[in-house]
């Protein structure tokens, strides 16, 4: 997937009624494409084997 | 002969709280004493926000009153300590680090305050830290907190106030919160102790959330016996945090004498060994290790390969849910942020749910990795942080590529998320300096409830390591 721009960032914030000022958009930008790759990565793990449960219930080995 | 002056300020709060209790230090004496060291020294460290001196000095004169009549309150009985400003407590301000609760003044305790209370220990003052318990703060609205080794550096976060204020002796013991590190790398950078405890062991009523799932009250203290005391007295089931745990509270401090021989200790080498990790940390926490075997634990290397994704999945999951709670002010007062925060949460905000899913489950997978290796050793061993504490002006750098943010913001997190991610209790306890004079933080990881190992190992790690002794030197320009 192409990186997101700062142009994309600002109408992508502006739908979400999120707040940009000043340069936010360029460095919103980098810290949203190192997420969307770092978690892009994590399709190479067997994901289907887990339930994504935040925590075990106690209790339960 | 009692400790007086400076020796008093370093002593511990549980050696303090016996001198109390034989009648051997007066508790205004104590007060007095950290109120004298935080006029000098706070101006420059800015670990707090409130000092309560007037409530503090009439509470002191009431333990003293109530000492002499023989009336004592608990094991803190005359004890000051402070609690970082994200932690409610009636009538005193709390900040949670923003400039948007510069008027918040709670009506209650939060149960942690209280419990503290009940026990006899008396509120000094509420402790700084980054806005919102989230890190990454350019401008602290209340102050820059500096590293009481070299104030030029980091002090670590989110419970930055927390770490100073232990490690500079400018009160008894402390209480942080830590989500993904906020104890553990402030206690690092510092040169204190620091426990995170298992998640749900510590009641997070009146406590401002950074992210509910891995949110968990923990003491920042001097020394391990400290952190046993405290953690003692905070843990427990609260009727007002129903995720709390039911499990009795086991004797923390009793626990210490249990030692490290013949614990099973596992040492996480994608963190010990990684390319992130300096060679002066490595140096340090490798001799750790080699030291708890000579203990009488046994010691060995562990490869956990899920640990170098925790770093990113923890941020997803933990500024999603961030970024959720602060929907509504984020919209309606964004100019009152902190840039540094305002950026996070926003860039958070706009990560696809899809890809939100899949850090929840790899979150999973890193949790039953994590927990699996703790089914065959009692502890795994790591350093809290890959590098100590960096340079104040380094935070305050633009982000200028995708690979920058993921270096800044992923990388040393994969170093503390992963107890977060798996709910278990872990701390840090000093393993030695830089050539610079920088502390280095040995993290040590428990089973679910498995507080009393944790400490037990880290007290004769302490012990034998004698670094506690050191302090650093304070100066007291404002």
């Amino acid at each position: 997937m192409a990186d997101l721009a700062p142009e994309d960032v600002s109408r992508l914030a502006a739908s979400l009624s999120l707040p940009l000022t000043g340069d936010d958009a360029a460095e919103i930008a980098h810290r949203l494409n190192a997420f969307l790759d770092a978690l892009a990565a994590l399709d190479a793990l067997p994901l289907e084997q887990v339930e994504p449960w935040p925590t075990r219930p106690e209790g339960i080995a | 002969m009692s400790p007086a002056g400076d020796d008093l300020a370093f002593a511990g709060a549980a050696r303090q709280a016996a001198l109390v209790r034989e009648k051997r230090l007066s508790p205004v004496e104590l007060v007095t004493t950290y109120l004298e060291r935080i006029d000098r020294f706070d101006g420059r460290l800015r670990a707090f926000i409130t000092v309560c001196r007037e409530s503090a000095l009439a509470e002191a004169a009431r333990a003293e009153a109530d000492a002499a009549k023989g009336a004592w309150r608990g094991p803190l009985h005359g004890i000051p300590f402070a609690v970082k400003d994200q932690v409610d407590t009636a009538g005193v301000l709390t900040t949670s680090g923003s400039a948007l609760l510069r008027a918040n003044v709670p009506s209650a305790d939060s149960t942690v305050v209280e419990r503290l209370k009940a026990a006899g220990a008396i509120l000094l003052g509420k402790l700084n830290l980054t806005e919102f318990a989230l890190g990454g703060t350019i401008r602290f609205p209340y102050g820059q907190p500096r590293n009481p080794w070299n104030p030029e550096h980091d002090p670590g976060g989110s419970s930055s106030g927390s770490g100073i204020a232990a490690a500079a002796a400018l009160c008894s013991a402390t209480l942080g919160e830590d989500t993904g590190g906020s104890v553990r790398s402030p206690a690092s950078y510092c040169g204190a102790v620091g426990l995170r405890p298992t998640w749900g062991r510590v009641s997070r009523h009146g406590c401002f959330p950074a992210a509910w799932s891995m949110d968990q009250i923990g003491p920042l203290t001097r020394t391990v016996e400290d952190a046993a005391l405290v953690l003692g007295i905070i843990a427990g089931y609260d009727v007002r945090d129903p995720l709390t745990s039911r499990s009795a509270v086991p004797d923390y401090r009793g626990a210490l004498a249990g030692g490290a021989k013949g614990l099973r200790i596992g040492v996480v080498t994608e963190l010990v060994d990684g390319a992130d990790t300096q060679a002066e940390v490595r140096s340090a926490v490798r001799d750790a290790a080699r030291g708890l075997a000579g203990l009488g634990a046994s010691v060995e290397d562990i490869s956990l390969p899920l640990i170098p994704f925790a770093g990113a999945v923890f941020m997803a999951l933990c500024d999603s849910e961030a970024a959720g709670h602060h929907k509504r002010w984020l919209s309606e007062r964004a100019d009152e942020y902190d840039q540094g925060t305002r950026r996070r949460l926003v860039a958070a905000g706009l990560i696809p749910a899809a890809a939100i899913h899949r850090a929840a489950r790899a979150r999973a997978l890193i949790r039953e990795q994590v927990l699996a290796a703790l089914a065959k050793y009692d502890l795994l061993l790591a350093p809290t942080s890959p590098h100590p504490a960096p340079a104040i002006a380094s935070h305050t750098a633009p982000v200028t590529s995708k690979e920058d943010a993921a270096a800044r913001f992923f990388g040393r997190r994969s170093y503390t998320t992963p107890a977060s991610l798996a709910g278990v209790p872990a701390i840090s306890v000093p393993c030695g300096f830089t050539a610079a004079g920088l502390p280095i933080g040995l993290q040590l990881i428990g089973r679910p409830l498995g507080e009393s190992s944790v400490l037990a190992a880290a007290h004769t790690w302490e012990i034998a390591a004698g670094l506690s002794t050191r302090r650093p030197a304070l100066t007291g320009s404002a």
